[in-house]
């Protein structure tokens, strides 16, 4: 499924509306380009969204360097979808 | 350099035994064998209860039978927290040469610190309540609360003197000696056994440490590229304190000087390490030594292998040691003992202290390739001979409480 761009663009979606809900971040400030600051995302909201998506994707995802360092929202999206497609492929 | 020693006027400390318990098993030699060899003690996780977690790997104290090492009217009142606090501290005293009530009386202080307390006892007694509609065992309040461990080796030894425990999360051993340093230099006590113990590997501890993502599912390379969090530890180490003028009297050759301790708190964020606070932190325990950064020969890091802690270390070394905190050989020790939280700081001193004792810097495992926004001499992978005068160890805690050690040779 890694490769399917459908399957791809639903993970984001989803990753989107966790990040908007755990973050308490309005949905329409989360457009690829926004940066993270933009979002006000504190290092304890990340750990926040990151559970959750544990919950709903059943991946554990440790907090590395490609979290840590994404500025923009496309760049934490991309590290946190390739983390769980990588743990799905896993399973 | 010749730096002055101390502040004038004040009694210096020394360190005249040591002792710790950990996932090298009993035993400080082991710990720096280990260390020294860079043979991880880091495995597959055992649990008395089955775990449904992501993380399947710790640093958990091996095959530990209490019953060998204390005795059946004192056990009951134990959680494994403090039982391996006793261990530690009856090595510990008999390196001093000290038999069990050498140092009885009001004199000596015992100060223990411990990030949870009796977390086993806890997570038991909650289990036996909900779960299986019991009640928590009868001995269950007297063995969790965090002064159990220091009122234990008070009752061991008699040590009548202020006796309490420090819960500082990560930086609670390293805060005990440093306290007990400063009771000794200002005549509050003579002597002071201190250290720190925990014991919280166990089911729920371990799930709530996943939260935080702090956790890697495989393996803890401190400083390097790639690296994605610790592996949780357990165990005590505990150090007798006292006058260098009282060691020598009684013909005792100390270990050490415990020369200086500086600690701060960041006072901004719960989990999110901060370079002023480090950074400060290291400032005062050089002054405290009356030291120059030039001095220390050796730090024991942190170096928890989180993304962002060994950012933050690396940028408080080089702010306050400039070009030199490139070339002085500094690692962490966590991949090879785990993060043993409020008994790191006292595990990690053994290390420091036997690195200072052997002129052998300890090596950083794991390690893959350097990360450019660390860039220190982290001893990668392989031992080192090298010539150690004075060390630093430092521990950073969650809440940003910091708390930074030097030792040097003694005399």
């Amino acid at each position: 499924m890694t490769d399917n761009p459908q399957d791809k663009s639903q993970l984001v979606e989803e990753i989107i509306e966790v990040i908007a809900a755990e973050g308490m971040v309005d949905r329409s400030k989360i457009t690829p380009d926004a940066s993270i600051e933009s979002l006000d995302l504190k290092s304890v909201d990340i750990v926040m969204i990151l559970t959750a998506l544990e919950e709903k994707f059943n991946v554990y995802i440790p907090m590395d360097g490609s979290l840590q360092e994404a500025k923009d929202v496309k760049s934490l999206i991309d590290a946190i979808a390739d983390h769980i497609q990588k743990e799905r492929e896993k399973q | 350099m010749a730096a002055s020693r101390g502040r004038a006027g004040e009694r210096r400390v020394v360190i005249s035994g040591m002792g710790a318990v950990c996932a090298s098993g009993v035993g400080a030699q082991k710990l720096w064998e280990a260390a020294r060899d860079g043979v991880a003690q880091i495995r597959a996780l055992k649990t008395q209860r089955p775990y449904d977690g992501r993380i399947k790997i710790a640093a958990q104290v091996p095959d530990f039978n209490p019953a060998d090492h204390i005795e059946p009217e004192v056990l009951p009142f134990c959680d494994p927290f403090t039982q391996f606090c006793v261990v530690a501290a009856d090595e510990a005293m008999a390196q001093a040469g000290f038999k069990r009530k050498d140092i009885s009386g009001p004199r000596t202080a015992v100060i223990i610190g411990s990030g949870i307390g009796g977390m086993t006892t806890i997570e038991d007694g909650i289990y036996r309540y909900y779960v299986e509609k019991q009640r928590p065992e009868t001995l269950s309040v007297p063995k969790l609360i965090p002064s159990a461990a220091p009122t234990t080796l008070g009752m061991r030894f008699s040590a009548l003197g202020p006796t309490f425990a420090i819960g500082s999360a990560c930086s609670s051993a390293s805060q005990s000696l440093g306290l007990g340093m400063q009771m000794i230099r200002q005549g509050l006590v003579d002597k002071a056994i201190v250290g720190g113990a925990e014991a919280c590997v166990i089911n729920a501890t371990i799930r709530a440490w996943e939260g935080l993502r702090v956790m890697t599912p495989n393996l803890c390379r401190p400083f390097s590229k790639g690296r994605n969090g610790m592996s949780l530890g357990e165990g005590a180490a505990v150090f007798i304190l006292e006058t260098e003028e009282s060691a020598r009297a009684r013909g005792h050759e100390p270990l050490c000087e415990l020369a200086g301790y500086g600690t701060t708190s960041d006072a901004k964020d719960p989990v999110r390490p901060d370079l002023e606070g480090a950074s400060n932190a290291i400032r005062l325990a050089l002054e405290d030594a009356g030291l120059e950064p030039g001095d220390i020969d050796y730090i024991n890091a942190h170096g928890t292998a989180t993304h962002a802690n060994d950012i933050t270390e690396a940028e408080a070394i080089l702010r306050i040691f400039g070009e030199y905190g490139k070339v002085v050989p500094v690692s962490s020790t966590k991949p090879i003992h785990g993060h043993a939280l409020g008994a790191s700081g006292g595990l990690e001193l053994v290390i420091t202290i036997q690195a200072l004792r052997e002129q052998i810097a300890p090596p950083t495992i794991n390690f893959l390739e350097a990360d450019p926004r660390c860039p220190l001499d982290v001893v990668p992978n392989v031992a080192r001979k090298h010539k150690i005068d004075a060390a630093m160890s430092n521990s950073f805690a969650f809440g940003g409480i910091n708390a930074v050690l030097v030792v040097r040779h003694a005399g």
